[in-house]
C-alpha cells in the first residue's frame, strides 16, 4: 500500500473530524476516502476512528499514531523537495513573491542580483501580499517570499530583519506639509488611506495602534494601495497616507509631498521567508538579493533598541 | 454545523489570530469541532489537570487539602500574580493554594502543589480519563524559564522579534505541555458530570473554575448576568487560550476550549482576547440551536 497517501487521509480526517470536509480538503470524493481509511486500519491492525451516523471521532489509538503520521508526512514532503532540486540541478525553478509596496527600482535590483548569482535558476516572481504569501507557502505553491511583520511565523524559516522607515504623503497645501518632520498628532483631522486589511491584518492593526499611540485617530479610514488612487484621495479628500522613504515621489513639482515622521514611529519590518526545512541555495540567493536591494534603497538608520514592553498581569508567563 | 465552523474561523481571522476550538454539549454529547484534534500548547490551562490530580489524591486519602504549607520568600516560582508576586513568607492551606492557582493563575502556588502531586501523577490522571493527547513535561516555573532563556538578554522586549518567536520551545507542542481542545472539553465534561472525581471534589473544582478573575476571554462572549462562565486561561507569547464551561439557566451546559495564536506579537491585544469569547459564543449558540 502507498502508506504516505493513506496517512495523508488519516491526518486529514483526524483534523477535520468529518469525512466530507476531509475529502474536500484532499480534493477527492468521500467514498474512496472511507475506503482508504478502512484499508489503513486493516494494514495497521488498529481502529483509528469511531464512526456514528452523525460524526467521526478519533480513537485513543488514532491519537497515539497521529504525531508519528504527521512526522512521516513532513519528512516525505522534505524528501520530495530535495529530490526535485537534485533532479533539476542548477536549472531549477524558484517560485518567489514580493509584496506590492516595493519600489520598482528594488524589484529590478533583486531580479538583476539573483540572475547574477544564480544564472541557471529561473525566477518566477509574483506580486503577492503577505497574507497571500503565507497561504501560498501552506499550499506549497511558493518557495520564497518577502513578507511584512508582524505575521504568524509558525513553520517558517526567516532571513535577517530589514527595516524601511515610513513617512507621510500629504497635500502640499496641508498645514503639516510645512513641517520638516511631521509628528503623528499633527495629522489629526485628516483621513487615512491604508492598504486593505486582508493583505497583512496584523501590520494593518499595528499601524492604527501606532497612530493612536501617537495621538492620531484618523477621521476616516479608506482602503487602497494604487499610487493614483492614493494621490486622488490626498488631493480631493484631504487624506494622508504612509509610504516608505524609498518609494516617495520626487520632491519637486508635485502637489503631493512626502515628509518624514518625527521620531520615526512607523518602520516597516520585512524578512525573506520560506517554508521551514525547505531553504536551499536558490532560496539563500533570493534572500541575499532582497537584503542587498532593500538595504541600498533604504539604508537603515542605526537600529533603535526596541521600546519597553510592559506585560500586564494577565500575561501569566512573565514575572 | 459547517456554517458555525465557518463563522468561527471568520471571527478568528477578523481578530488577527488563527484558532482551534472544540465545544461540547455536556449532556447530549453534540459537538462543534473547528480543529479540535490539533495539538496545542496548554501553558496555564494545564493547571486544570493539576487541580484534578490534586483532588484525586485527596479523594484517595493520600493528601489533606487543609494541611498548611510553608511558602518561604526565597526560591518560589516567579510570576505576575498571587504568591508569585508577593514578597514575604506565607503559610497557607493546600486548598487555598489551589484557589490562587485557579483564580489568578498563580505560578508559585501551582508549583508548590506540583511539588506535592508530581508531574507523573498529573499525567496518570489525564491518562486515566482517556486524554491521550494531553501530556505535562514541564513545571510551570520550568516552562516559563524556557521562554526567558529563548528570549535572551533583551528580555520581554525580544518577544516581538520574529526570529525569537520561531525559536521559542514553549510554543512547540513537542517541547511544551500540550493537549488538544477536544481532550480539554472531555476533561471538563467529566468534571461537570462528577466522573473525574467523586461529588464533593467535583464541586470544589467547579467552584474554583468559577472564581477565575479574568473577564477578557471566554467570559467576554457571554455578557449575560444569568449565564455562568467558569474557566482557566493560558498564555504564552502570541498564544491566548481558555478552556471552560458555560451554563444557561435552562440547564444547558457547554464545555468549550479555544486556543489562539496571534499574528501580532504585541502583549496587549484586546481584540485577540475577545475573539475567544466571540468564537465560543458562536459555538454555544449553534449547539443550543440544535435543541
Amino acid at each position: 500500500m502507498d502508506l504516505i497517501r493513506h496517512l495523508d487521509c488519516f491526518v486529514a480526517v483526524a483534523e477535520e473530524s468529518h469525512f466530507g470536509r476531509a475529502a474536500a480538503r484532499l480534493g477527492m470524493a468521500q467514498p474512496p476516502l472511507s475506503q482508504r481509511i478502512k484499508r489503513l486500519e486493516a494494514e495497521l491492525g488498529v481502529r483509528l476512528f469511531e464512526r456514528t451516523s452523525r460524526q467521526v471521532t478519533i480513537t485513543k489509538a488514532g491519537v497515539l499514531l497521529l504525531d508519528d503520521a504527521r512526522d512521516l508526512l513532513a519528512r516525505s514532503e522534505a524528501l520530495r523537495a530535495t529530490a526535485r532540486r537534485i533532479r533539476d540541478g542548477e536549472s531549477g525553478l524558484l517560485r518567489a513573491a514580493l509584496p506590492p509596496d516595493i519600489a520598482g527600482e528594488s524589484v529590478a535590483a533583486i531580479l538583476a542580483d539573483f540572475e547574477r548569482h544564480c544564472p541557471g535558476v529561473e525566477l518566477e516572481l509574483r506580486e503577492l501580499s503577505t497574507a497571500r504569501q503565507l497561504d501560498a507557502f501552506a499550499a506549497r505553491e511558493l518557495d520564497v517570499g518577502l513578507i511584512h511583520h508582524p505575521c504568524d511565523v509558525t513553520g517558517l524559516g526567516l532571513g535577517p530583519v530589514l527595516h524601511r522607515e515610513m513617512g507621510v504623503l500629504l497635500a502640499r497645501d496641508a498645514p503639516a506639509a510645512e513641517l520638516d518632520e511631521v509628528p503623528l498628532a499633527a495629522l489629526a483631522g485628516h483621513g487615512l488611506v491604508l492598504f486593505p486589511r486582508a493583505d497583512a491584518p496584523a501590520l494593518h492593526d499595528e499601524v492604527l495602534t501606532t497612530c493612536a499611540r501617537g495621538g492620531y485617530t484618523p477621521s476616516a479610514l479608506r482602503h487602497g494601495q494604487g499610487a493614483s488612487f492614493i494621490r486622488g484621495l490626498i488631493l480631493s479628500a484631504g487624506a494622508v497616507a504612509f509610504s516608505p522613504k524609498d518609494t516617495r515621489p520626487a520632491d519637486d513639482a508635485t502637489d503631493v509631498v512626502w515628509r518624514p515622521l518625527a521620531g520615526a514611529p512607523l518602520t516597516l519590518r520585512h524578512t525573506v521567508a520560506w517554508p521551514e526545512g525547505r531553504g536551499d541555495a536558490a532560496v539563500a540567493a533570493f534572500a541575499d538579493a532582497a537584503a542587498r536591494a532593500l538595504r541600498s534603497a533604504a539604508p537603515a538608520a542605526a537600529e533603535a533598541p526596541p521600546p519597553p514592553m510592559h506585560l500586564r498581569p494577565d500575561a501569566e508567563y512573565w514575572p | 454545523m459547517t456554517g458555525a465552523v465557518g463563522r468561527i474561523q471568520a471571527a478568528f481571522t477578523d481578530a488577527g489570530v488563527t484558532g482551534r476550538l472544540h465545544a461540547l454539549d455536556i449532556d447530549s454529547g453534540a459537538e462543534i469541532d473547528a480543529g479540535g484534534n490539533r495539538p496545542v500548547v496548554t501553558a496555564s490551562v494545564h493547571k486544570l489537570c493539576l487541580l484534578v490530580a490534586l483532588h484525586e489524591r485527596a479523594a484517595a486519602g493520600q493528601l489533606d487539602l487543609t494541611e498548611q504549607v510553608e511558602c518561604p520568600a526565597d526560591g518560589r516560582t516567579a510570576g505576575p500574580t498571587g504568591l508569585a508576586a508577593m514578597l514575604d513568607p506565607v503559610r497557607i492551606s493546600v486548598r487555598d493554594l489551589a484557589h490562587l492557582m485557579m483564580s489568578v493563575s498563580d505560578n508559585a502556588a501551582a508549583d508548590l502543589l506540583l511539588d506535592r502531586v508530581g508531574i507523573d501523577a498529573v499525567n496518570a490522571t489525564t491518562d486515566r480519563l482517556g486524554l491521550a493527547a494531553t501530556r505535562m513535561s514541564h513545571t510551570f516555573g520550568g516552562l516559563f524559564a524556557t521562554v526567558k532563556e529563548d528570549a535572551g538578554p533583551l528580555g520581554a522586549r525580544a518577544l516581538t522579534d520574529p526570529h525569537v518567536l520561531t525559536r521559542l520551545r514553549a510554543l512547540d507542542p513537542a517541547h511544551s505541555n500540550r493537549s488538544t481542545p477536544r481532550d480539554l472539553t472531555g476533561l471538563l465534561r467529566a468534571i461537570w458530570r462528577d466522573e473525574a472525581c467523586p461529588p464533593p471534589h467535583g464541586a470544589a473544582i467547579r467552584r474554583l473554575l468559577g472564581l477565575q478573575v479574568w473577564p477578557h476571554r471566554l467570559a467576554s462572549g457571554f455578557p449575560f448576568d444569568d449565564v455562568h462562565v467558569a474557566g482557566k486561561t493560558g498564555s504564552l507569547p502570541t498564544v491566548r487560550s481558555e478552556a471552560g464551561v458555560v451554563e444557561y439557566p435552562d440547564g444547558g451546559r457547554y464545555a468549550v476550549a479555544v486556543f489562539t495564536r496571534a499574528a501580532n506579537p504585541a502583549a496587549t491585544l484586546p481584540q485577540a482576547d475577545a475573539a475567544i469569547g466571540t468564537a465560543a459564543r458562536i459555538a454555544v449558540d449553534a449547539l443550543r440551536a440544535r435543541g
